[in-house]
């Protein structure tokens, strides 16, 4: 058992390899995509730049990380970015695997399964990475975007952030597994995050405008601890000890939501096989 | 490297010469949400019965035919063995594995080939494909290049090799599927219909090497066909397999005793008269029918194999100095056994 545990985990970067050698050779394939995204990016900085314009000097001073919305706003798409790939990845590659008849033959070798879910998502991730750097970089080289605050400390942030919300991935995947479509992780955190998590405007005024009902959904989503802590240690420069509200918070859903996840996804790998739809979608 | 560690099973069966053993193995595929279904319709699905009570056992570089129409139970029965379907009750041990407990260690022993296109990632070439399949067996970057450069040698691949899957014909998938099976030089190969789209000097080609894998390197091959000649000329055995149950399980030529144990031997004559043949031929105690066209006499009996009327008939036909120009025999095959079992 230990023996190959041990070996599972020396093969593990050899194997995160072939996924992202084969997804980045896939992706390359068609070349015009990549293109136009850096395209699309640029285009959405710039259009963000001139929105920014319009408040110059209007802003809420109660909110203390929105004095100029560009920062805020291009740290919350880079970020949201990255949390779109955390939860959506993996049921997207399993669920392309299933309409591409390959997931059959991948689940042929001797891989297990955590080393099927870190791999099925490392080329997205390492795509993410990109664009997301990229929001920043034409902020900062295009129009002047400065942080006062720790890059590396956003990263932890970052990295917590997406590992709670791949534990949200690998439930997604396990809907995508069993039900083939429909899933309802995909859909609750694809469109809340963006509203909920305080990726355009601050959390503080969905309570104000609707109401301490609605405003509670941002408290239930990951995304807005993420945001927050990433927030306040970039754009007002905070430490570790006035951050640690959300970072025990993201703490604490990653100590629960990691092993129910990969125990959820095991058992729908194993309903599929008693089924024997694993090619089915 | 996995496999050196998969060839150590715990169990007994280390020794043995059973390579993949099947034990009361049936299937029953679930309606999933069945229950929920049961509510809202009335004529809801029923669960699919693919496989009741099957036990076989294959041995160590042994080719096992198995054989069965469309939907008897074929497909289920190798992906059970390959841990990609998961078995309703029964046991398949491989190599003294556990295909349900210990399907990792499994997969590190097997290697399976089918004639499933979907398989391989269609905008990747045949050597790009079988790289990232390398990697996931765990080879290194060197070992996986030496070894699919053997392979494409082996199954005459090379000029192939940098096209892209989706643009290869239908006989190189089915190659590179084979390729991709042998890759980590698995100790227990299933191959599904593996000749299916090959021209004939390829299936040829597919039989020899499928042979030197079983005889040299001692390689335990399941093997699926519909050729059934190509089954009867690989196979030391051969399970039949119709809806779902094993009816039978031994050589081909036993097999074919099962359904008819006599065979009818057709002898062209020339130089002789009807009427002295008839006249000569009584004394032998046997039912002959006679057909004469021009100078020529067809005369067929039936016969036990391998019994000695036959050679009574020869002396016979040589003291009348007849001249034997044929003899043709004709037992019962494979599909009349196929076609006997569909009937039941």
């Amino acid at each position: 058992m230990l023996t190959g545990l041990i070996m599972s985990l020396r093969l593990l970067p050899r194997r995160i390899l072939a996924f992202v050698i084969r997804d980045f050779r896939l992706y390359v394939s068609y070349r015009m995509q990549f293109f136009l995204r850096i395209l699309s990016v640029l285009t959405v900085v710039t259009i963000l730049f001139f929105m920014s314009k319009i408040f110059s000097g209007f802003t809420d001073p109660r909110f203390a990380q929105w004095q100029d919305p560009l920062p805020s706003w291009i740290t919350g798409l880079a970020v949201l970015n990255y949390f779109t790939t955390g939860f959506q990845s993996l049921a997207n590659s399993i669920r392309q695997e299933q309409m591409q008849g390959t997931l059959e033959s991948v689940l042929l070798t001797p891989i297990n399964l955590p080393t099927v879910i870190v791999a099925s998502s490392a080329w997205d991730f390492l795509e993410t990475t990109f664009f997301s750097f990229l929001y920043i970089f034409f902020g900062r080289v295009i129009f002047n975007v400065h942080y006062r605050g720790s890059f590396l400390l956003a990263v932890a942030f970052l990295l917590l952030t997406t590992l709670v919300l791949a534990c949200l991935g690998i439930l997604s995947a396990s809907f995508t597994m069993v039900f083939k479509r429909g899933d309802p992780f995909g859909v609750f955190l694809g469109v809340g995050s963006a509203l909920f998590s305080g990726v355009f405007f601050p959390t503080e005024l969905l309570r104000e405008y609707a109401g301490p009902k609605l405003g509670f959904i941002s408290f239930l989503l990951p995304a807005t601890y993420g945001l927050d802590g990433i927030r306040q240690v970039l754009i007002q420069g905070h430490g570790l000890s006035q951050a640690k509200r959300p970072l025990i918070t993201l703490l604490i859903l990653l100590a629960i939501l990691l092993p129910f996840s990969l125990w959820v996804f095991g058992r729908a790998v194993r309903k599929a096989k008693r089924e024997g739809s694993l090619i089915q979608y | 490297m996995s496999v050196a560690q998969a060839k150590n099973p715990p169990s007994k069966e280390r020794d043995s010469e059973v390579a993949i053993r099947v034990s009361d193995l049936s299937k029953t595929y679930p309606v999933p949400f069945a229950r929920i279904r049961a509510l809202v319709r009335r004529n809801s699905k029923k669960p699919v019965k693919a496989l009741s009570n099957v036990s076989l056992s294959i041995n160590k570089g042994e080719i096992f035919g198995l054989i069965g129409r469309n939907g008897a139970g074929k497909t289920t029965l190798t992906k059970i063995i390959a841990t990609l379907v998961q078995p309703t009750a029964g046991s398949v041990s491989v190599l003294g594995y556990d295909s349900v407990r210990k399907d990792e260690a499994v997969r590190r022993l097997i290697g399976l080939a089918t004639a499933e296109e979907r398989s391989f990632y269609w905008r990747l070439s045949a050597i790009q494909n079988l790289m990232f399949f390398a990697r996931l067996h765990g080879m290194s970057g060197r070992s996986a290049k030496n070894r699919i450069n053997e392979l494409f040698e082996l199954l005459e691949l090379h000029e192939v090799a940098r096209r892209r899957f989706g643009e290869l014909s239908t006989g190189n998938k089915q190659r590179l599927a084979v390729a991709r099976a042998l890759l980590p030089n698995p100790p227990v190969l299933l191959l599904d219909e593996p000749t299916r789209s090959l021209d004939p000097l390829a299936a040829a080609r597919m039989r020899e090497l499928i042979q030197f894998l079983s005889h040299r390197q001692a390689v335990s091959i399941l093997f699926t066909s519909h050729n059934l000649s190509e089954v009867e000329s690989l196979c030391a055995r051969v399970a039949i397999i119709s809806r779902g149950r094993i009816r039978g399980i031994d050589s081909p030529a036993n097999l074919r005793m099962l359904t008819q144990n006599t065979e009818r031997v057709r002898i062209l004559l020339r130089s002789v008269p009807l009427a002295q043949l008839h006249g000569a031929l009584m004394h032998l105690g046997m039912d002959f029918s006679f057909e004469e066209e021009s100078e020529r006499v067809s005369l067929s009996l039936t016969r036990q194999p391998e019994d000695d009327s036959l050679d009574a008939v020869l002396k016979t036909l040589n003291q009348l100095n007849a001249t034997v120009l044929d003899i043709e025999t004709e037992r019962a095959t494979l599909l009349d056994l196929l076609t006997q079992y569909e009937k039941e």
